[in-house]
């Protein structure tokens, strides 16, 4: 009886903390969105310019995404390492693009060298990705509780010095072709190519993603074992083989993802994955871990969110450079979400009862 | 020699001895029944026989190889299939793509497409639903999906782990129906029940189980009119 009501009394303490919370984000945004219209002190090519950039970071989210929402469909594991993954792939890329950069094959052969750069960057990527699978993650498979999880931060850790130790810790600049450089002009706006080019990749690589989870057998059956591995077996999928496939999709999307974030920052160095990594993660978890339209929609979301938000919210309250404050705004979103809707917007809960 | 052949196994889940040597054997073509109540052992033994888990002693044989060392899949691939407990259908495939899975095994796309079409005869329900999530279907159709999944893999024995749970009695009646169909068409057909009766009344052999043993075993008639069996199951 008596612990009915302790339980009652607090969770309506927790509730009230929680309701503020909630208001309190919701009036940042609500005047802060009128005070910054009002003062309009932007321009509608400085509000694209936002737009862009958001869709942009976003398509690269939504592709890292992907690779922790399959990951986990299929394993129930949270793959820390998987933003790490984007680094390699990056690194990798950064070799071939100064390569390309060196012979001039960059400026004089755009398409070509472009190609060569993702290739050689989701190559390496891919392989990482299935090794870590193989060496470090099937050993933990059948085992409780958090150790896989810390299994996969040993990994991330491995990864990032292993880097450090064989390319130093140095922030190495990405080539800047000139063809990236220069921006279409669309009824007087500017629109960077650099942004069309990702942007218009991502989709077209998530689309083929898409394609082959939806219609191919390896696809269908990495779905199959995500819902049940078990069942998947007695049907004779081996499941091994289903989970290298998974492990390898997400390497080919961290491979691109990683180019193309190297390409938009223009740098590479051993820790450049652990942002896009935990915030991409987070996008799959606002979409609905497990789910893949929830990772592409959640990354979208996340980098519209993060590019617009911070200048839409917080300019009209007076918060000085408040694009200084974009992860900030990040990190306070997905923080609502594990809060508020910890399934995401498509996912559903985490704990399903089985049939 | 029959086609099954389970050979003293003891299954443990950590320290809990579930089977305490079990010893069945299925002949080719036949209907052989498991029956017992309610943690008896009979889906532990099942799983043994898929490779989902495996026996700490004892072995079981089929087709004359010993099982010990595969996968479950790979067992699954030499013709022994499962449809398990609580059928396991994929719930967010659509009804197609269930069929399609359990022909994961084939790689004949025509033969693939004509025993699709079997199934189809077999379970008229099931080709309006083919677009269908299965997760959205009946009981009893989702039972249909569950054995159809399974015969899509052509196995040459199928392991059933209470196909009847959970269905009407006007479902239960066709559930066993099909199973006297597929043995028909030469499939040996394992059954665990808990409804006795009727497992009985269709099999050829049977075989009783408690606590983790087998305490007697028969053919069908012969059970049915046992005393024992009578009071412990029939009521
Ligand atoms: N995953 C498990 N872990 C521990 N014990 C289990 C597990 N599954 C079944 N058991 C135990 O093993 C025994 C046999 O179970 P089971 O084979 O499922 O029985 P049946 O299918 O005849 O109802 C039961 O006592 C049950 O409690
Ligand atoms: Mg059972």
């Amino acid at each position: 009886m008596s612990a009915t009501t302790l339980t009652l009394r607090r969770f309506n303490a927790v509730d009230v903390i929680l309701w503020l919370l909630r208001i309190g984000v919701l009036l940042i945004v609500v005047i802060g969105t009128l005070a910054t219209l009002i003062k309009a002190r932007y321009t509608i090519a400085q509000w694209l310019d936002f737009v862009m950039f958001g869709l942009t970071i976003g398509s690269i989210y939504a592709q890292i995404a992907l690779g922790y929402t399959m990951v986990y469909g299929v394993l129930r594991l949270i793959n820390f390492a998987h933003g790490d993954i984007v680094m390699t792939g990056a690194f990798a890329g950064y070799f071939a693009a100064a390569g390309f950069d060196r012979s001039g094959l960059l400026e004089s052969r755009p398409v070509l060298a472009m190609a060569g750069i993702l290739l050689v960057a989701v190559l390496t990527s891919t392989c990482i990705a299935v090794l870590t699978e193989r060496i470090a993650y099937r050993p933990f498979r059948r085992v409780q509780g958090l150790a896989p999880l810390i299994c996969a931060i040993g990994v991330s850790f491995f990864l990032e010095q292993t880097f450090r130790g064989l390319f130093g810790s140095s922030v190495k600049s990405y080539p800047d072709p000139s063809w990236l450089r220069a921006a279409f002009v669309v009824f007087g706006f500017r629109i960077p190519r650099v942004d069309v080019l990702v942007i218009g990749l991502a989709l077209v690589f998530m689309a083929l993603l898409y394609m082959v989870v939806q219609r191919t057998r390896m696809g269908t059956a990495m779905r199959a074992v995500a819902e049940d591995a078990e069942a998947a077996a007695l049907m004779g999928i081996d499941v091994n083989r289903v989970i290298v496939f998974t492990f390898m999709l997400g390497g080919v999307m961290a491979g691109i993802a990683g180019v193309f974030y190297a390409f938009l920052y223009k740098q590479v160095y051993f820790f450049m994955g652990f942002t896009p990594g935990i915030k991409a993660f987070g996008a799959a978890v606002l979409g609905g871990i497990g789910s893949i339209p929830g990772a592409m929609l959640g990354g979208f979301f996340l980098g519209m969110v993060e590019s617009v938000g911070p200048t839409l919210f917080l300019d009209g309250i007076g918060i000085p450079a408040p694009y200084q404050l974009r992860d900030l705004i990040a990190f306070t979103l997905l923080i609502m979400v594990l809060i508020f809707r910890p399934q995401g917007i498509l996912g559903e809960r985490m704990a399903r009862k089985r049939a | 020699m029959a086609l099954l052949e389970i050979d003293d196994i003891h299954v443990f889940y950590d320290k809990i001895e579930a089977l305490k040597g079990v010893s069945m054997s299925v002949e080719e073509g036949r209907i052989v029944t498991l029956v017992g109540g309610n943690g008896a052992g009979k889906s532990t033994t099942l799983r043994a026989v898929s490779g989902l888990l495996h026996p700490r002693q004892g072995a079981i044989r089929y087709a004359g190889e010993t099982l010990g060392q595969y996968g479950a899949h790979e067992i699954a691939a030499m013709g022994l299939v499962q449809v398990p407990e609580g059928r396991r259908i994929f719930g967010r495939l659509t009804v197609n793509e269930n069929l399609e899975m359990g022909a994961f095994t084939q790689k004949n796309r025509q033969q693939i497409a004509e025993d699709r079409e079997r199934m189809l005869t077999l379970f008229p329900r099931l080709r309006e639903r083919l677009r269908q999530v299965a997760g959205t279907l009946s009981g009893g159709e989702q039972q249909m999906v569950a054995t159809a999944r399974a015969m899509m893999a052509r196995p040459r024995a199928l392991l059933m782990d209470e196909p009847s749970m959970g269905l009407s009695p006007m479902m239960v009646e066709q559930v066993f129906e099909t199973i006297r169909t597929i043995n028909a068409q030469g499939v040996t057909v394992l059954l665990v029940e808990q409804n006795a009766l009727l497992a009985l009344s269709i099999a050829d052999t049977g075989y009783v189980m408690e606590s983790g043993r087998i305490v007697l075993s028969g053919s069908g008639p012969e059970l049915l009119d046992d005393e024992r069996v009578r009071r412990a199951y029939l009521g």
